[in-house]
């Protein structure tokens, strides 16, 4: 590690599998800040003799959701290349949190919560539902223009247009069985649609019981900014452009 | 979530973790949870209250750390399942299980519960009958053992019916015993009653069916007579504190813990002699670390950790020999790992302007101190004469170290204590705003905090009556009346509470009952405001025939046999009686680590010596 010419923002894209799902948000988030710091990175902290570390994080996932990229940034004091921060990392995190990627990001890289507009969902259904029924469901869901659905919170109950948050929807294949119900959603900046809440309108329109749809097992695979209709993932983002810092140029692992 | 192991629950458990509040504080898993063997000699400690409680403990993380090094031996811990879990476990018919392996804690060897305070007794019961085991002791014939332990022991008679054993004092050497004596029973066959018998003849071991109490007519304890040969007292155990591990990898938790930090026990015991403090008087004598321990251990679990503070804990941390030298040492291992340094306990005489720059620096938080009451006489009365000149100065140093925060616990219903007593703590804080504002200085933000005082056994005010609820709220009133400003903020307990906790402090066997009545009719979590039912406690009070006033508001008289009298933690009582004459004389008496022995009875009783370390290397 040596001293960066210029700040350096390390992305990191994170799995979180098995009993980390039942994580929530903040406790999601300490977590990666406590792992930061039993990895050794050379972190950033806002203000002096501050404990409150410079990490900006991707939009919350659900508690019960797993995830195959959930991303971060920490700000870091000095450079070090990416595999090193990665593998630094793989040996700090707990069972379930696991780096799959890292990547150097230059100064004017936007923090990772300021870009993500767009994430997309997995959700596995038990076997006993059949593709048919949900594929008619989707058909049906995708020529609607609009439809309210009410989204209860503990402090208010407000009605949203979950169509117009939905950009893709499809049924693919079964493995294993099982039928998944794919979906890209607004997820970030732009507003959040939760993959239960998708889940949920499509079964009704299925007619598959709640008790049914409630053991699907739904997975977060992508992040993402929408361009139109491209998706850019942020780990992506610039990549061979110049400001990665000394030696990290476009590189990521 | 492991569920390799034979009779783990974990498969059950998942559907119930997306039904619950924060499903983590189930999980088990965090950095450094220890692996647990399959086949060992089990032990399930337990704290009564929620995790993000109970993972602040620091006392279940040093045995924890004790029994794993033990071969043969493991160590897991559970907690009490909030009330959503609770149902869903029940519905579910789901036991209590381990966080480690999610066995079922009745499958362990040693089920042992940290008794913290009398406001948890409710949820003690709770964890025994969900860990699906028999309420009463008298009515397990199988099972682990129920071993209670923790500052709540200083008189464990209101929960004596429901626990096999109780380890009175420091566990470190005696939960080793105990696991080396399980397995040798488990080898040899012992029936559990056997394997009782031994185990109330160790050292700290109090076991209650070994003790009988007989009442006289006037609803007093007569005496409490030992039962097959039994001795007349129990002593708590003590233990040197280089003799044994302190825990190197605390398990580290996913949420975060009321104390979310690292602590590092700078001492044991507090000489100073404060009248109120029961653990002042049960943890005597004082042994320190040495400087160069508490350095390496800040610096090695800092590492093993991960937080990002350290708490330099003891029960009157500036009381430490160096403790100037040794916050300095620490303060640049914290330098170095980004950390930042808290000390609980501060005395307001104590302070200094070096101290204050050292603790949190940047200014996370305030600073906390207690003068306990507002008046000088009163100080002496508790025994804890603060100089008005030490706060000013203790309030300028916190003040001039960039603090802009300033919490001050105070009590109301203190012996003696009269309205004007009260009336002193509001212009005590106003005099303490006004000494900075006259520095020219901004004056912090002021928040008082004001309990009501409850008696407690082994301290020099347990034959004092406690307050009644009308005079804590007329006393309260004069504070709300007198403590007016935009810079003061203040709180105050609930008066109804601290009559519960009154209550269960003094109480004998025969609150058992009431204990039990109050728990069946859903009593639990009762140090939580919100659930905390009075009305409950009176309706079990009247149906177990149990007159409230007898334990909170009679003055005892000097030759009353107390329930808790067997029950020796090393305070002579003969030194309780004449604390309590020199407190009504307000006289004080001074600290013994400068001053000559107040001969409190616990280094001739004990064989044992304070232990200041401190200065050493």
């Amino acid at each position: 590690m040596c001293a960066a010419d210029s700040p350096l923002r390390l992305r990191v894209q994170f799995t979180k599998q098995g009993q980390a799902r039942y994580l929530s948000h903040s406790e999601y988030a300490r977590t990666l800040m406590i792992s930061a710091r039993r990895a050794g990175l050379p972190l950033e902290y806002a203000g002096t003799n501050m404990s409150r570390m410079k990490v900006s994080l991707s939009p919350p996932l659900p508690i019960g959701v797993t995830s195959d990229c959930e991303l971060v940034d920490f700000n870091l004091t000095s450079y070090v290349p990416a595999a090193e921060a990665c593998d630094l990392l793989g040996k700090a995190t707990p069972d379930g949190i696991a780096p799959a990627k890292c990547r150097l990001m230059g100064p004017e890289a936007k923090p990772v919560g300021k870009v993500i507009d767009t994430a997309v969902f997995a959700a596995a259904f038990p076997e006993t539902v059949g593709g048919g029924e949900l594929e008619d469901a989707v058909e049906r869901f995708s020529e609607m223009s609009t439809l309210p659905y009410q989204r209860v919170q503990p402090r208010r109950t407000r009605t949203v247009d979950i169509r117009a948050g939905v950009h893709g929807l499809e049924v693919v294949g079964e493995t294993e069985g099982r039928v998944s119900l794919k979906m890209t959603v607004d997820d970030g900046i732009a507003g959040t649609i939760k993959p239960w809440e998708v889940v949920e309108v499509i079964s009704g329109m299925a007619g598959i019981g709640r008790e049914v749809w409630q053991q699907a097992e739904v997975n977060r695979t992508g992040l993402f900014s929408r361009r139109g209709d491209r998706l850019i993932s942020p780990m992506d983002a610039g990549a061979g452009r110049s400001g990665a810092g000394r030696g990290a140029r476009g590189v990521s692992y | 979530m492991n569920s390799t192991y034979p009779g783990s629950l974990a498969d059950r458990l998942q559907p119930l973790l997306l039904r619950v509040e924060r499903p983590s504080r189930y999980l088990g898993g965090e950095w450094n949870s220890p692996d647990i063997p399959a086949e060992s000699t089990s032990v399930v400690f337990a704290y009564p209250d929620v995790y993000e409680i109970g993972m602040s403990n620091l006392g279940l993380a040093i045995l924890a750390e004790v029994v794993n090094d033990i071969e043969g031996a493991s160590a897991e811990r559970a907690y009490a399942p909030w009330l959503d879990m609770e149902a869903e476990m029940r519905r579910e018919g789901i036991p209590l299980f381990s966080l480690e392996t999610k066995r079922p804690v009745a499958s362990a060897d040693i089920f042992g519960i940290s008794i913290p305070h009398e406001l948890t007794f409710t949820n003690v019961l709770n964890l025994i009958d969900l860990a699906g085991l028999p309420l009463r002791a008298s009515d397990r014939t199988g099972g682990p053992i129920v071993v209670g332990g923790g500052c709540g022991v200083t008189n464990p008679e209101p929960l004596a019916a429901y626990f096999d054993l109780f380890v009175l004092g420091e566990g470190e050497e005696v939960i080793g015993t105990l696991v080396e004596m399980v397995t040798r029973a488990k080898s040899q066959g012992w029936g559990r009653m056997r394997l009782l018998e031994e185990a109330s003849r160790l050292r700290g071991v109090y076991r209650p069916d070994d003790y009988l109490p007989e009442y006289a007519d006037d609803g007093t304890l007569k005496e409490m007579i030992p039962q097959g040969g039994a001795a007349r007292k129990v002593t708590k155990n003590l233990v040197d504190l280089d003799d044994w591990l302190y825990p190197s990898h605390p398990v580290v938790p996913f949420c975060e813990a009321v104390h979310d930090r690292l602590n590092v026990e700078l001492f044991r015991g507090c000489t100073r002699g404060c009248r109120f403090c029961q653990a002042g008087m049960t943890y005597r004598p004082v042994r320190e670390r040495t400087a160069g321990e508490v350095v390496k251990l800040v610096d090695q679990l800092a590492q093993s950790t991960g937080h990002d503070e350290v708490s330099l804990c003891s029960l009157s941390s500036t009381d430490y020999s160096r403790i100037a030298d040794v916050t300095s040492r620490v303060a640049q291992v914290c330098e170095h790992r980004r950390m930042i340094m808290s000390l609980p306990s501060l005395r307001m005489d104590a302070m200094s302007a070096e101290l204050a720059s050292r603790l949190d620096r940047g200014g996370r938080g305030g600073l906390t101190f207690a003068p306990e009451a507002g008046s000088q006489r009163l100080r002496l009365v508790i025994n804890k004469p603060i100089a008005e000149r030490d706060m000013v100065d203790a309030v300028m140093f916190a003040v001039r170290a960039g603090r802009r925060r300033i919490k001050l616990y105070f009590m109301i219903g203190l012996p003696t204590e009269t309205d004007e007593d009260v009336a002193e703590i509001a212009k005590l804080v106003f005099r303490l705003r006004d000494a900075v504002k006259a520095e020219k200085l901004t004056p912090p933000s002021f928040k008082v905090s004001v309990s009501t005082f409850v008696p407690k056994p082994h301290t020099p005010f347990q034959w004092c009556p406690q307050i009644t609820g009308d005079e804590i709220r007329h006393r309260q009133d004069i504070l709300k009346e007198t403590l007016r400003a935009r810079s003061v903020n203040l709180s105050w307990h609930d008066r109804e509470m601290s009559k519960v906790e009154g209550l269960l402090a003094r109480g004998d066997r025969r609150l058992g009952r009431m204990l039990e009545n109050c728990w069946a009719a859903g009593g639990r979590f009762d140090s939580w405001s919100d659930h905390f039912d009075f009305e409950r406690w009176m309706r079990a009070a009247a149906d177990s025939g149990i007159d409230p006033d007898f334990y909170l508001y009679r003055q005892r008289r000097p030759d009353e046999v107390f329930p808790w009298d067997h029950l020796d933690f090393g305070v002579d009582k003969k030194f309780l009686l004449a604390e309590l004459s020199r407190a009504m004389e307000a006289t004080t008496t001074p600290d013994c680590r400068v001053a000559e022995c107040s001969e409190c009875g616990v280094c001739e009783g004990l064989a044992v010596e304070p232990v200041l370390k401190g200065s050493d290397s």
